[in-house]
Protein backbone atom coordinates (compact mmCIF):
# COMPACT_ATOMS: atom_id res chain seq x y z
CA UNK A 1 0.00 0.00 0.00
CA UNK A 2 1.23 3.58 -0.53
CA UNK A 3 0.67 6.32 1.55
CA UNK A 4 1.81 10.63 2.15
CA UNK A 5 2.37 11.87 5.58
CA UNK A 6 3.59 15.45 6.01
CA UNK A 7 5.78 16.26 8.58
CA UNK A 8 7.09 19.32 9.75
CA UNK A 9 10.83 20.29 11.21
CA UNK A 10 10.76 22.77 13.76
CA UNK A 11 12.99 24.89 16.01
CA UNK A 12 15.35 27.62 16.40
CA UNK A 13 17.17 29.00 13.06
CA UNK A 14 20.42 27.37 12.64
CA UNK A 15 19.70 24.43 14.72
CA UNK A 16 20.52 22.34 11.76
CA UNK A 17 16.78 21.80 10.15
CA UNK A 18 17.83 21.80 6.44
CA UNK A 19 20.78 19.94 7.10
CA UNK A 20 19.34 17.57 8.61
CA UNK A 21 16.76 17.27 5.82
CA UNK A 22 19.42 17.20 2.97
CA UNK A 23 21.36 14.17 5.01
CA UNK A 24 18.09 12.35 4.38
CA UNK A 25 17.38 13.12 1.30
CA UNK A 26 20.33 13.76 -0.33
CA UNK A 27 23.06 12.11 1.68
CA UNK A 28 25.29 15.42 1.20
CA UNK A 29 26.29 17.70 4.20
CA UNK A 30 27.27 21.46 3.63
CA UNK A 31 29.24 23.45 6.55
CA UNK A 32 27.55 26.95 4.57
CA UNK A 33 24.59 28.45 6.16
CA UNK A 34 21.97 29.18 4.34
CA UNK A 35 18.99 30.64 6.07
CA UNK A 36 15.49 29.11 4.88
CA UNK A 37 13.04 31.99 4.15
CA UNK A 38 9.43 30.63 4.61
CA UNK A 39 9.42 27.13 3.98
CA UNK A 40 11.20 24.60 1.72
CA UNK A 41 9.66 21.49 0.87
CA UNK A 42 10.88 17.83 -0.31
CA UNK A 43 9.58 14.27 -0.19
CA UNK A 44 11.57 10.98 0.45
CA UNK A 45 9.64 7.54 -0.26
CA UNK A 46 10.53 4.95 2.01
CA UNK A 47 9.54 1.14 2.42
CA UNK A 48 8.18 0.01 5.85
CA UNK A 49 7.51 -3.72 5.54
CA UNK A 50 5.36 -4.17 2.91
CA UNK A 51 4.06 -1.14 2.90
CA UNK A 52 5.32 2.34 1.02
CA UNK A 53 5.07 5.43 2.91
CA UNK A 54 6.10 8.93 1.11
CA UNK A 55 7.28 11.35 3.77
CA UNK A 56 6.44 15.10 2.71
CA UNK A 57 8.85 17.12 4.34
CA UNK A 58 8.43 20.84 5.24
CA UNK A 59 11.36 22.30 6.51
CA UNK A 60 9.92 25.83 8.24
CA UNK A 61 12.01 28.84 8.65
CA UNK A 62 13.79 29.12 12.67
CA UNK A 63 11.67 30.94 14.67
CA UNK A 64 12.69 31.37 18.25
CA UNK A 65 9.30 31.02 19.94
CA UNK A 66 6.98 28.50 18.99
CA UNK A 67 4.12 30.55 19.32
CA UNK A 68 5.52 32.73 16.56
CA UNK A 69 5.15 29.93 13.58
CA UNK A 70 2.80 30.18 10.86
CA UNK A 71 0.04 27.85 12.00
CA UNK A 72 -1.28 27.47 8.49
CA UNK A 73 2.39 25.68 7.83
CA UNK A 74 1.37 22.89 10.85
CA UNK A 75 -1.98 22.32 9.80
CA UNK A 76 -2.86 18.63 8.51
CA UNK A 77 0.53 17.36 9.96
CA UNK A 78 1.08 13.85 11.11
CA UNK A 79 4.67 14.31 12.66
CA UNK A 80 6.60 16.69 14.28
CA UNK A 81 10.77 16.90 14.49
CA UNK A 82 11.67 19.57 17.53
CA UNK A 83 15.32 20.15 16.37
CA UNK A 84 17.98 22.14 18.68
CA UNK A 85 21.52 22.46 18.66
CA UNK A 86 22.98 20.86 21.80
CA UNK A 87 25.97 23.43 21.64
CA UNK A 88 23.62 26.20 21.95
CA UNK A 89 21.84 26.48 25.06
CA UNK A 90 19.62 28.95 23.53
CA UNK A 91 17.53 26.26 21.46
CA UNK A 92 16.99 24.17 24.18
CA UNK A 93 16.26 26.57 27.16
CA UNK A 94 12.99 26.34 26.86
CA UNK A 95 12.66 23.23 25.24
CA UNK A 96 9.71 22.33 27.63
CA UNK A 97 7.92 25.25 27.19
CA UNK A 98 7.90 24.87 23.17
CA UNK A 99 6.91 21.02 23.43
CA UNK A 100 4.35 21.72 25.96
CA UNK A 101 2.54 24.51 23.21
CA UNK A 102 2.86 21.68 20.62
CA UNK A 103 1.32 18.56 22.39
CA UNK A 104 -1.67 21.44 23.49
CA UNK A 105 -1.77 23.02 20.26
CA UNK A 106 -2.01 19.73 18.21
CA UNK A 107 -2.86 17.01 20.74
CA UNK A 108 -3.09 13.89 18.76
CA UNK A 109 0.29 14.25 16.49
CA UNK A 110 3.85 12.78 17.08
CA UNK A 111 6.31 15.09 18.29
CA UNK A 112 10.37 13.82 18.67
CA UNK A 113 12.94 15.45 19.82
CA UNK A 114 16.28 15.50 18.37
CA UNK A 115 19.60 17.29 19.77
CA UNK A 116 21.84 18.16 16.67
CA UNK A 117 25.46 18.47 15.88
CA UNK A 118 26.49 16.10 18.29
CA UNK A 119 30.03 15.58 16.28
CA UNK A 120 31.30 19.52 17.94
CA UNK A 121 29.42 18.53 21.90
CA UNK A 122 30.55 14.96 23.24
CA UNK A 123 27.56 13.16 24.30
CA UNK A 124 28.67 12.69 27.47
CA UNK A 125 29.13 16.29 28.37
CA UNK A 126 25.76 16.96 26.97
CA UNK A 127 24.54 13.86 28.95
CA UNK A 128 25.22 16.26 32.36
CA UNK A 129 23.55 19.26 30.72
CA UNK A 130 20.42 17.35 30.21
CA UNK A 131 19.94 16.24 33.69
CA UNK A 132 21.05 19.57 34.60
CA UNK A 133 17.92 21.26 32.48
CA UNK A 134 15.78 17.96 32.63
CA UNK A 135 15.40 18.20 28.84
CA UNK A 136 13.88 15.70 26.71
CA UNK A 137 15.89 14.36 24.01
CA UNK A 138 14.36 11.19 22.02
CA UNK A 139 17.55 11.37 19.63
CA UNK A 140 20.76 12.41 19.08
CA UNK A 141 22.18 13.45 15.89
CA UNK A 142 24.79 14.97 13.60
CA UNK A 143 23.86 15.90 10.51
CA UNK A 144 27.21 16.52 9.40
CA UNK A 145 28.55 12.43 10.00
CA UNK A 146 24.99 11.59 9.24
CA UNK A 147 24.90 9.73 12.77
CA UNK A 148 21.21 8.69 13.72
CA UNK A 149 19.77 10.84 10.72
CA UNK A 150 18.12 8.16 8.63
CA UNK A 151 17.53 5.96 12.00
CA UNK A 152 15.25 8.63 13.11
CA UNK A 153 13.45 9.37 9.86
CA UNK A 154 12.89 6.18 9.72
CA UNK A 155 12.09 5.37 13.39
CA UNK A 156 9.23 8.91 12.78
CA UNK A 157 7.90 6.71 9.09
CA UNK A 158 7.56 3.29 11.08
CA UNK A 159 5.17 5.26 13.63
CA UNK A 160 2.81 7.12 11.57
CA UNK A 161 2.62 3.69 9.20
CA UNK A 162 0.91 2.13 12.70
CA UNK B 1 112.56 22.07 9.68
CA UNK B 2 112.98 26.20 9.59
CA UNK B 3 111.31 28.69 11.36
CA UNK B 4 110.11 30.24 7.82
CA UNK B 5 108.91 26.80 6.78
CA UNK B 6 106.83 26.65 9.87
CA UNK B 7 105.35 30.14 9.18
CA UNK B 8 103.99 29.41 6.06
CA UNK B 9 103.01 25.84 7.04
CA UNK B 10 101.38 27.58 10.28
CA UNK B 11 99.44 30.25 7.54
CA UNK B 12 98.18 27.67 5.37
CA UNK B 13 96.51 26.36 7.74
CA UNK B 14 94.91 29.13 9.10
CA UNK B 15 94.02 30.46 5.80
CA UNK B 16 93.15 27.58 4.02
CA UNK B 17 90.06 27.17 4.78
CA UNK B 18 88.59 30.73 4.29
CA UNK B 19 90.06 30.87 1.23
CA UNK B 20 88.20 27.69 -0.07
CA UNK B 21 85.02 29.69 1.27
CA UNK B 22 85.99 33.12 -0.46
CA UNK B 23 86.40 30.70 -3.97
CA UNK B 24 82.78 29.25 -3.37
CA UNK B 25 81.15 32.68 -2.21
CA UNK B 26 83.00 34.03 -5.85
CA UNK B 27 81.72 31.17 -7.88
CA UNK B 28 78.29 31.69 -6.93
CA UNK B 29 78.27 35.25 -7.42
CA UNK B 30 79.98 33.98 -11.02
CA UNK B 31 76.56 31.90 -11.58
CA UNK B 32 74.13 34.50 -10.28
CA UNK B 33 75.99 36.98 -12.44
CA UNK B 34 75.08 34.60 -15.41
CA UNK B 35 71.72 34.52 -14.29
CA UNK B 36 71.17 38.30 -14.42
CA UNK B 37 72.96 38.98 -17.44
CA UNK B 38 72.02 36.28 -19.78
CA UNK B 39 68.36 36.36 -21.08
CA UNK B 40 68.31 32.86 -21.87
CA UNK B 41 68.93 31.50 -18.16
CA UNK B 42 67.33 34.51 -16.82
CA UNK B 43 63.77 33.56 -18.32
CA UNK B 44 64.33 30.30 -17.31
CA UNK B 45 64.62 31.10 -13.73
CA UNK B 46 61.81 33.76 -13.70
CA UNK B 47 59.26 32.03 -16.38
CA UNK B 48 57.89 29.77 -14.39
CA UNK B 49 57.18 32.56 -11.35
CA UNK B 50 55.64 34.95 -14.12
CA UNK B 51 52.88 31.72 -14.85
CA UNK B 52 52.04 31.34 -11.45
CA UNK B 53 51.39 35.04 -10.91
CA UNK B 54 49.66 35.03 -13.69
CA UNK B 55 47.78 32.43 -13.20
CA UNK B 56 46.39 33.43 -10.28
CA UNK B 57 45.82 36.76 -11.18
CA UNK B 58 43.29 35.74 -13.50
CA UNK B 59 41.82 32.94 -11.21
CA UNK B 60 41.49 36.56 -8.98
CA UNK B 61 40.17 38.82 -11.39
CA UNK B 62 36.13 37.92 -10.71
CA UNK B 63 36.11 38.25 -6.92
CA UNK B 64 38.59 41.30 -7.08
CA UNK B 65 38.18 43.19 -9.88
CA UNK B 66 34.31 42.13 -10.74
CA UNK B 67 32.87 44.57 -8.29
CA UNK B 68 35.16 47.62 -9.38
CA UNK B 69 34.31 46.97 -12.82
CA UNK B 70 30.72 46.10 -12.34
CA UNK B 71 30.64 49.77 -10.34
CA UNK B 72 32.88 51.71 -13.04
CA UNK B 73 30.16 50.02 -16.10
CA UNK B 74 27.31 51.27 -14.19
CA UNK B 75 28.93 54.80 -13.92
CA UNK B 76 30.02 54.76 -16.98
CA UNK B 77 26.48 53.91 -18.38
CA UNK B 78 24.93 55.97 -16.18
CA UNK B 79 26.66 59.50 -17.33
CA UNK B 80 26.60 58.20 -21.64
CA UNK B 81 23.24 56.95 -21.51
CA UNK B 82 22.85 58.34 -25.37
CA UNK B 83 25.98 57.01 -26.23
CA UNK B 84 25.35 53.40 -25.02
CA UNK B 85 21.26 53.38 -26.74
CA UNK B 86 23.14 54.78 -29.85
CA UNK B 87 25.66 51.47 -29.98
CA UNK B 88 23.00 48.96 -28.39
CA UNK B 89 20.10 50.21 -30.18
CA UNK B 90 20.48 48.25 -33.77
CA UNK B 91 21.72 45.76 -32.27
CA UNK B 92 18.41 44.82 -30.26
CA UNK B 93 16.84 46.36 -33.44
CA UNK B 94 17.78 43.33 -35.32
CA UNK B 95 17.29 41.09 -32.13
CA UNK B 96 13.64 42.35 -31.50
CA UNK B 97 13.38 42.14 -35.70
CA UNK B 98 14.56 38.66 -36.02
CA UNK B 99 12.36 37.45 -33.11
CA UNK B 100 9.11 38.87 -34.18
CA UNK B 101 10.19 37.35 -37.87
CA UNK B 102 10.75 34.19 -36.58
CA UNK B 103 6.89 34.19 -33.92
CA UNK B 104 5.22 35.68 -36.87
CA UNK B 105 6.14 32.42 -39.40
CA UNK B 106 5.45 30.37 -36.68
CA UNK B 107 2.00 31.54 -36.19
CA UNK B 108 1.43 32.11 -40.11
CA UNK B 109 2.54 28.23 -40.68
CA UNK B 110 0.38 27.68 -37.63
CA UNK B 111 -2.79 29.45 -39.11
CA UNK B 112 -1.71 28.25 -42.85
CA UNK B 113 -1.71 24.81 -41.46
CA UNK B 114 -5.24 25.21 -39.45
CA UNK B 115 -6.85 26.97 -43.35
CA UNK B 116 -5.62 23.78 -45.02
CA UNK B 117 -6.99 20.89 -42.66
CA UNK B 118 -9.93 20.70 -45.06
CA UNK B 119 -11.39 16.98 -44.10
CA UNK B 120 -11.36 18.38 -40.45
CA UNK B 121 -15.05 19.56 -39.44
CA UNK B 122 -13.33 22.94 -38.30
CA UNK B 123 -12.47 23.61 -41.17
CA UNK B 124 -15.96 23.62 -43.14
CA UNK B 125 -17.62 24.78 -39.57
CA UNK B 126 -14.99 27.99 -40.06
CA UNK B 127 -16.15 28.02 -43.67
CA UNK B 128 -19.90 28.35 -42.99
CA UNK B 129 -19.40 31.07 -40.14
CA UNK B 130 -16.82 32.91 -42.27
CA UNK B 131 -19.59 32.96 -44.90
CA UNK B 132 -22.57 34.35 -42.79
CA UNK B 133 -20.99 36.48 -40.34
CA UNK B 134 -18.83 38.41 -42.23
CA UNK B 135 -15.75 37.77 -40.00
CA UNK B 136 -12.50 36.56 -42.11
CA UNK B 137 -11.34 32.54 -41.74
CA UNK B 138 -8.06 34.13 -40.15
CA UNK B 139 -9.69 35.70 -37.42
CA UNK B 140 -11.83 32.75 -36.24
CA UNK B 141 -8.20 30.60 -36.69
CA UNK B 142 -6.88 33.22 -33.97
CA UNK B 143 -9.53 33.46 -31.68
CA UNK B 144 -9.03 29.55 -31.55
CA UNK B 145 -5.27 29.68 -30.90
CA UNK B 146 -5.75 32.53 -27.87
CA UNK B 147 -8.22 30.08 -26.28
CA UNK B 148 -7.97 28.95 -22.86
CA UNK B 149 -6.80 25.38 -22.38
CA UNK B 150 -6.57 23.63 -19.09
CA UNK B 151 -3.19 21.62 -18.77
CA UNK B 152 -2.76 20.53 -15.50
CA UNK B 153 -5.42 19.80 -12.64
CA UNK B 154 -4.33 19.13 -8.90
CA UNK B 155 -6.69 17.94 -6.39
CA UNK B 156 -4.46 18.83 -3.07
CA UNK B 157 -5.78 18.53 0.80
CA UNK B 158 -6.40 21.73 2.41
CA UNK B 159 -3.65 22.20 5.28
CA UNK B 160 -1.53 19.13 4.66
CA UNK B 161 -1.09 19.90 1.08
CA UNK B 162 -0.86 16.33 0.49
CA UNK B 163 -1.80 15.27 -3.22
CA UNK B 164 -5.72 13.77 -3.25
CA UNK B 165 -5.41 13.43 -7.33
CA UNK B 166 -3.49 14.79 -10.42
CA UNK B 167 -3.57 15.14 -14.23
CA UNK B 168 -1.48 16.82 -16.60
CA UNK B 169 -0.59 16.51 -20.52
CA UNK B 170 2.61 18.33 -20.16
CA UNK B 171 5.85 17.51 -18.34
CA UNK B 172 5.72 18.93 -14.86
CA UNK B 173 8.16 19.02 -11.78
CA UNK B 174 7.20 16.41 -8.80
CA UNK B 175 3.20 16.54 -8.49
CA UNK B 176 3.78 16.09 -4.44
CA UNK B 177 6.40 19.19 -4.61
CA UNK B 178 4.29 21.17 -6.23
CA UNK B 179 1.13 20.47 -4.26
CA UNK B 180 3.09 21.38 -0.99
CA UNK B 181 4.19 24.38 -2.65
CA UNK B 182 0.74 25.24 -3.59
CA UNK B 183 -0.32 24.92 -0.30
CA UNK B 184 2.38 26.65 1.25
CA UNK B 185 2.29 29.71 -1.23
CA UNK B 186 -2.23 29.55 -0.55
CA UNK B 187 -1.14 29.74 3.47
CA UNK B 188 1.62 32.42 3.62
CA UNK B 189 -1.01 34.71 1.03
CA UNK B 190 -4.51 34.07 2.85
CA UNK B 191 -2.35 34.63 6.48
CA UNK B 192 -0.21 37.44 5.48
CA UNK B 193 -2.32 39.72 3.23
CA UNK B 194 -5.86 38.56 3.39
CA UNK B 195 -8.07 39.54 6.72
CA UNK B 196 -11.35 36.97 7.28
CA UNK B 197 -11.63 34.09 5.43
CA UNK B 198 -10.72 34.72 2.30
CA UNK B 199 -8.90 32.20 -0.11
CA UNK B 200 -6.07 33.02 -2.82
CA UNK B 201 -7.94 32.39 -6.11
CA UNK B 202 -5.55 32.99 -8.79
CA UNK B 203 -1.68 32.81 -9.04
CA UNK B 204 -0.83 34.55 -12.60
CA UNK B 205 2.56 33.50 -14.04
CA UNK B 206 3.37 35.22 -17.64
CA UNK B 207 1.23 33.31 -20.19
CA UNK B 208 0.04 31.01 -17.78
CA UNK B 209 -2.79 31.14 -14.52
CA UNK B 210 -3.12 28.85 -11.53
CA UNK B 211 -7.00 29.30 -10.44
CA UNK B 212 -7.69 27.91 -7.42
CA UNK B 213 -11.48 26.64 -6.31
CA UNK B 214 -11.91 25.77 -2.60
CA UNK B 215 -13.73 23.08 -1.19
CA UNK B 216 -14.11 22.69 2.66
CA UNK B 217 -11.23 19.89 3.14
CA UNK B 218 -9.65 20.44 -0.40
CA UNK B 219 -8.59 22.47 -3.16
CA UNK B 220 -8.39 22.23 -7.13
CA UNK B 221 -5.75 24.11 -8.81
CA UNK B 222 -6.32 24.20 -12.36
CA UNK B 223 -3.22 25.58 -14.79
CA UNK B 224 -4.60 26.96 -17.33
CA UNK B 225 -2.44 28.83 -20.72
CA UNK B 226 -4.77 31.47 -23.08
CA UNK B 227 -7.08 33.99 -22.64
CA UNK B 228 -8.77 33.65 -19.04
CA UNK B 229 -11.64 35.81 -18.73
CA UNK B 230 -15.05 36.11 -16.74
CA UNK B 231 -16.92 33.64 -19.21
CA UNK B 232 -13.66 30.88 -19.03
CA UNK B 233 -13.97 31.21 -15.10
CA UNK B 234 -17.01 31.26 -15.20
CA UNK B 235 -17.23 27.69 -17.66
CA UNK B 236 -14.37 26.52 -15.07
CA UNK B 237 -15.65 27.07 -11.72
CA UNK B 238 -19.06 25.00 -12.74
CA UNK B 239 -17.18 22.94 -13.72
CA UNK B 240 -15.08 22.06 -11.46
CA UNK B 241 -18.19 22.10 -8.90
CA UNK B 242 -20.06 19.81 -11.06
CA UNK B 243 -16.65 17.28 -11.01
CA UNK B 244 -16.33 17.98 -7.21
CA UNK B 245 -19.94 16.79 -6.45
CA UNK B 246 -20.01 13.68 -9.34
CA UNK B 247 -16.00 12.54 -8.12
CA UNK B 248 -14.82 13.89 -5.74
CA UNK B 249 -17.39 13.80 -2.86
CA UNK B 250 -17.45 10.44 -2.46
CA UNK B 251 -14.41 8.95 -3.74
CA UNK B 252 -11.74 10.76 -1.90
CA UNK B 253 -8.88 8.57 -1.22
CA UNK B 254 -9.59 6.22 -4.66
CA UNK B 255 -6.80 8.46 -6.56
CA UNK B 256 -6.74 5.96 -9.54
CA UNK B 257 -10.63 6.71 -10.08
CA UNK B 258 -10.70 10.50 -9.19
CA UNK B 259 -7.26 10.77 -11.94
CA UNK B 260 -9.27 8.56 -14.61
CA UNK B 261 -12.59 11.21 -14.26
CA UNK B 262 -10.12 14.24 -14.22
CA UNK B 263 -8.46 13.05 -17.95
CA UNK B 264 -11.91 12.32 -19.28
CA UNK B 265 -13.67 15.73 -17.73
CA UNK B 266 -11.35 18.36 -18.50
CA UNK B 267 -8.58 17.77 -20.70
CA UNK B 268 -10.10 15.74 -23.48
CA UNK B 269 -13.15 17.86 -23.16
Amino acid sequence: MHNSKKIVLVGHFGVGKSSLIRRYVKNTFSDDYLVTIGVHIVKKTVQIGNDELTLIIWDIEGKEDMQKLRPSFLLGTSGFMYVFDATRSSTYINLLAEINFIETHYPKINLVTVANKLDILDKNTFEKIKEKHKLRVDYYASAKTGENVELIFNAIAKNLIK
Amino acid sequence: MTDADKLILLRELLLDEDRNFANKILEKIENLNETVNIDEKLSEKVEPIINRKLTTFVDEIPVKLGPTITEALSEQIKNSQDEVVNILFPILGKMIKKYIQSEMKTLSDNINAQINQKLSFKYWYRKFMSFFSGVSEIDFVLADMAKSKVLQLFVIEKGSGLIIASHTNTDTIDEDLMAGMLTAIKSFVEDAFIHGSQNLELIEYELYKIYLQNFPSYYIAVVISGKFDAVFKNKVENDLFDFANKHIKKNIGNKEYIEKKLKEYFIHA
